[in-house]
């Protein structure tokens, strides 16, 4: 029961910033109806950048963060306008692979900049542990949960509380609707890009001070927001952090339980299960909209 | 049969003519004289490294016939084609390795592997469509390559399985132009059966399925039959060509499947132009020669930009392949092969604009 309890914690933990970084797929997905395979590319890249500003440029707190969401608009302004906006119209398929080929070049500029090996983030936290109960979790993993519950919160006081909130809680509703009342919806998409990336960012430097900055792990962690969104649901955002944390412990609880009867490396490949059992059994995921189809 | 393309003037008194794949003598002309170039020419002329390109070539022609009939023709949006070819490329290295068999009996092997694995793959799709389809089949890449690391003893992990060089009639294709005979020869032959078979009537309910899946629904066809038949068919390519990869390359580890490639086929699909099977071929031709030209070229684009020359060629050939990718989406998504319609009609109808 010990374990158990540890193995559920720990997954709550990692699951949130799951959550957090599921949370993009979804906002763009809900705005411009676009799914981003690119997501674990630019978690990846998100976690370099900061990298380069703190530890090879040395600059302070404040700055590194103001130069992260500059670069975060110019990316998020960048796709937006030259890659999705010429593909308005076309079939799905070309916004896909336009997102994979995104990740291509992504991929690429990670390895001609930040070529060899892993990058470490500089020690800031304590790495003392904090003991309840039976459970035990790092200072670090904790803090990590804390600034994704504060991220998430921010996230909902904008989407449910401000004005650009509600301009795109009605852009994703209806595209046309919301042109005819006004709302500007190109600029729309390039605001949910913009989240999107930031929360990628934020999942993706907590990730990397955890597990340090290394590409491939990077972007197959990314990946597994992939699962999550699936098993929430592409529409909904409470979906992605159900989903986020569930797929965080199912993770914890199948490393735990079945690691030792396969060696090893399991929670690598055991979101990507969930995911094609919840496509065969339950196609929309938990909360999302089930479609029906006119010819 | 009539000598040249004309617009007008080409009358089929049969329907066998009029169905014929070959109807004027120009294309028999055009068709014959690619024949000739691919069995005599080249091997008699080329020297072992073009040969060398020629055979990557040839094998990325059979998976991209695959793939071309499951998200060219089929709409069936495929992130895993890599690991369809991993599969093949281990099946028959597992069992000449493990078991001792001939390389020509693993070719069964290899196919009924990935037919097998195409059909478990296929079956989320009896209730989804669209990037649902490409999502499940990224999972299966990630799933797949999972397993071949961690098979133990079966696949020996990162170290890989050797893979020993095909043997004919006692005869050792271990050379660049041996093996440009048997990949050539398998890659003229599956282009024959891709042509054809979309042509059937199997061909034509993918078609429809493509198009719309209700409507076809609708008419009477099987879906679910025609996607998963289209997983199994395009694995099978890929089982093929994973195959001849494994016997040509010698030996087969895990980095040679990433998910990169499945990427890439899929570039190659939209370069080449989707769902037509010229364009594949184009595609396959398009990418690898710029592959080559990216390797010979980057000595020099290190001599000019000292700063790029520490870093691989692998990050400058990602980058302007998603580049051109991104480039062809967004200026020209029919792809080459419809701009070689294009020259190919204004030179029928010269001197005429249209």
């Amino acid at each position: 029961m010990d374990l158990f309890l540890q193995l559920v914690v720990s997954g709550i933990m990692t699951g949130a910033v799951y959550a957090l970084m599921s949370l993009g797929i979804v906002i763009i997905y809900k705005a411009s109806s676009v799914f981003n395979f690119a997501h674990g590319s630019i978690v990846a890249f998100t976690a370099y950048l900061v990298w380069s500003c703190l530890v090879q440029l040395e600059l302070a707190a404040a700055v590194v963060i103001c130069l992260s969401l500059g670069l975060i608009f110019i990316m998020a302004f960048s796709i937006q306008r030259f890659i999705l906006q010429p593909l308005t119209g076309q079939p799905m398929l070309a916004a896909i692979v336009a997102t994979l080929a995104l990740a291509e070049v992504i991929n690429g500029l990670i390895t001609l900049i930040w070529p060899g090996p892993a990058r470490v983030y500089p020690k800031v936290i304590p790495s003392g542990v904090i003991q309840l109960g039976s459970v035990v979790f790092t200072w670090e993993a904790g803090l990590n949960f804390a600034i994704c519950a504060a991220a998430f919160g921010g996230f909902m006081f904008f989407f449910q509380k401000t004005k650009m909130g509600l301009t795109m809680r009605g852009t994703a509703e209806d595209h046309q609707l919301a042109r005819s009342e006004g709302v500007p919806v190109k600029r729309i998409f390039v605001v949910a890009w913009f989240i999107a990336i930031l929360m990628a960012g934020i999942g993706g430097v907590l990730m990397a001070k955890m597990h340090g900055v290394n590409q491939e792990p990077l972007i197959a962690l990314g990946m597994k927001s992939l699962s999550v969104v699936i098993l929430g649901g592409m529409e909904s955002i409470l979906g992605a952090v159900v989903g986020g944390l569930a797929i965080g412990v199912l993770e914890a609880l199948g490393a735990g339980y079945l690691d030792p009867l396969v060696g090893g490396g399991i929670e690598e490949v055991f979101p990507f299960v969930i995911l094609l059992v919840t496509l065969l059994v339950k196609p929309y995921g938990l909360f999302g909209y089930e479609r029906i189809e006119r010819v | 049969m009539k000598l040249f393309k004309k617009p007008c003037g080409t009358f089929d008194e049969t329907y066998a003519q009029d169905m014929a794949p070959i109807r004027t003598l120009y294309r028999k002309f055009l068709l014959t004289c690619l024949f000739l170039c691919l069995a005599l020419v080249v091997p008699l002329l080329a020297n072992n490294y073009f040969l060398s390109i020629m055979n990557i070539i040839g094998i990325t022609v059979i998976a991209m016939m695959g793939l071309n009939i499951l998200t060219g023709y089929c709409g069936l949006i495929s992130v895993g084609h890599a690991a369809f070819i991993a599969v093949g490329a281990y099946t028959s290295a597992a069992l000449s390795h493990h078991l001792g068999f001939p390389f020509w009996a693993t070719l069964p092997g290899s196919l009924l592997a990935t037919g097998s694995l195409g059909l478990i793959v296929g079956l989320p799709s009896l209730r989804i469509k669209g990037f649902y389809v490409a999502v499940s089949t990224l999972a299966a890449h990630y799933i797949v390559i999972w397993l071949l690391l961690h098979g133990g003893e079966v696949t020996k992990g990162v170290w890989g399985l050797p893979c020993e060089s095909p043997v004919i009639l006692g005869h050792s294709l271990n050379t660049e132009r041996g093996m440009y005979f048997l990949i050539m020869g398998f890659a003229t032959a599956s282009t024959i059966l891709a042509f054809n078979l979309v042509r059937t009537r199997f061909g034509r309910a993918m078609v429809a399925v493509r198009d719309n899946d209700i409507a076809a629904e609708f008419m009477g066809l099987d879906v679910f039959r025609v996607k998963l038949l289209a997983f199994v068919i395009s694995s099978m390519y890929a089982g093929l060509a994973g195959w001849l990869q494994a016997h040509y390359l010698g030996m087969i580890t895990i980095e040679q499947f990433p998910l990169m490639d499945s990427i890439w086929y899929l570039g190659m699909l939209i370069v080449g132009g989707m769902g037509s099977i010229t364009g594949a071929i184009f595609g396959a031709f398009a990418f690898r020669l710029l592959a080559q030209a990216v390797i010979s070229l980057s000595p020099l684009v290190g001599q000019l930009v000292p700063a790029l020359s520490g870093s691989s060629v692998a990050g400058i050939t990602q980058v302007l392949f998603g580049l051109v990718i991104l480039f062809f989406l967004v200026v020209e998504p029919r792809g080459l092969n419809h701009r070689w319609q294009v020259v190919l009609a204004s030179f029928r109808l010269w001197p005429f604009p249209y």
